[in-house]
């Protein structure tokens, strides 16, 4: 079992506004920086679909390890936007 | 500098960073549960939670009774808040656009900021008056002012500008705890809004904890020999870009951000040009009769031996073009800020 499994991603799919039909989001906001701690539940980032912004409450208490989609990037619904490993 | 302060020696707290605006309801939403008498007005501030995230999540939280949308009559609704005010409670009441302001511009400057001078102290003006600020978004001529020279002009308020979600949270606290009339005025661009996005600088560290930042003490952002550089808002963004630009070629800028207009901490700008020598104001308001000429003047009039070269970057004295490169073309950018920096050397 290598090191990774034990990372928690941050999803996007249940977060999606139900009333958008556009696929395509991009992240406007990262609250917590890269091996920064992060507590359960503590918004860490925002994200835009169609001008509705969408707040993405941190998974898991532990450390922000990776951020996948930084800054005014885009991804698809369903595209995980960081890992966290828990503490 | 300030941002430097917080308090990370638990271990135990999210390593977080705020947007301006989020920084800013969290102080209004401290401030609210602790003392029941401070609610909040405006256009668009309940639902909408404001156009630029001023009031974001606070109606969920507080409710109808005191996070109120108004009509659209800004006499109305600003003079309410300066007779609740009078009464007692501690009203924000805020002014969508500051390019509004002329519609109730009486309830302003005669109501809010003298009745405690024309009542003789018998009573008081606890309110702040909350107004988006600044272009930089193609909104032209009625929607994209700061006017900063134009309210701190006039006796009777204090005036605020955050450059930072740090300074923002604690100049907040500040201002509703004050027993006496704050404009806060908060630029648009800064906010960290999705449709228009900040430049890197404004989203820092904040405290979970309430904490205050005194009116009156400038922060210096960044430290340099060479050049002090005055300004505040949006463009001690662009002119720490331009001192970075700068260190490159070996001129060591240093960055004064005033953060209140009025009171003005003349004594950290003028520490500074005694070092530097040479002074350089950047203001987004209109050049004439403002900020860059009574920054300029308030250093001369104290310590006019220290001054081997001044010179100011300001808005041209024009109403803002709608048109991006015309817009551009008028507040000043970094490249200009960079300029003038190597101008005012050139003086010695």
């Amino acid at each position: 079992m290598s090191a990774n499994d034990d990372r928690v991603a941050v999803e996007t799919s249940d977060r999606w506004p139900d009333d958008a039909d556009e696929t395509v989001g991009v992240v406007v906001n990262w609250f917590a920086a890269e091996g920064g701690h992060v507590e359960e539940g503590d918004a860490i980032c925002e994200f835009q679909v169609e001008k509705v912004s969408v707040d993405v409450p941190a998974p898991a208490t532990g450390t922000l390890e990776e951020i996948a989609v930084g800054e005014d990037e885009e991804f698809k619904r369903g595209d995980r936007l960081a890992w966290i490993r828990p503490a | 500098m300030a941002q430097q302060e917080k308090d990370d020696a638990s271990g135990q707290q999210a390593d977080r960073s705020l947007t301006m605006s989020r920084a800013m309801v969290e102080a209004i939403a401290h401030e609210m549960r602790d003392n029941n008498e401070v609610f909040y007005m405006g256009e668009d501030v309940a639902d909408y939670g404001g156009i630029f995230d001023s009031t974001e999540g606070l109606l969920e939280e507080f409710g109808r009774d005191r996070i109120m949308d108004v009509p659209i009559s800004e006499t109305a609704y600003i003079g309410a808040a300066v007779g609740a005010a009078q009464e007692g409670m501690r009203p924000i009441a805020e002014l969508m656009f500051v390019d509004f302001f002329g519609v109730a511009m009486d309830q302003i400057y005669n109501q809010m900021a003298k009745n405690t001078y024309m009542s003789g102290g018998s009573v008081n003006v606890p309110m702040v008056l909350t107004a988006a600020v600044g272009g930089t978004y193609n909104d032209a001529a009625q929607h994209s002012q700061t006017l900063y020279g134009t309210f701190a002009h006039l006796p009777g308020m204090k005036l605020v500008v955050p450059s930072t979600a740090y300074d923002a949270k604690g100049l907040m606290h500040n201002a509703i705890r004050d027993d006496d009339p704050v404009v806060y005025m908060f630029h648009k661009r800064l906010m960290g809004i999705g449709w228009l996005p900040a430049p890197d600088g404004p989203k820092t560290a904040v405290p979970d904890e309430d904490y205050t930042i005194p009116f009156g003490s400038a922060d210096v952002k960044r430290e340099g020999a060479d050049v002090t550089v005055v300004t505040l808002g949006l463009h001690v963004h662009r002119a720490l870009e331009a001192a970075e630009n700068l260190a490159d070629d070996g001129i060591d800028v240093e960055v004064v951000d005033v953060r209140t207009l009025v009171p003005l901490d003349t004594e950290t700008i003028r520490d500074s040009v005694a070092k530097t020598g040479h002074l350089v104001v950047v203001d987004e308001d209109y050049r004439s009769y403002g900020v860059t000429g009574e920054i300029i003047a308030s250093v001369a009039e104290a310590g006019l031996d220290d001054l081997k070269g001044v010179e100011r970057v300001a808005l041209p004295d024009v109403p803002i073009p709608y048109a991006r490169p015309m817009e551009d073309e008028v507040i000043p950018g970094t490249d200009d800020i960079t300029e003038a920096i190597r101008a005012v050397r050139g003086r010695e």
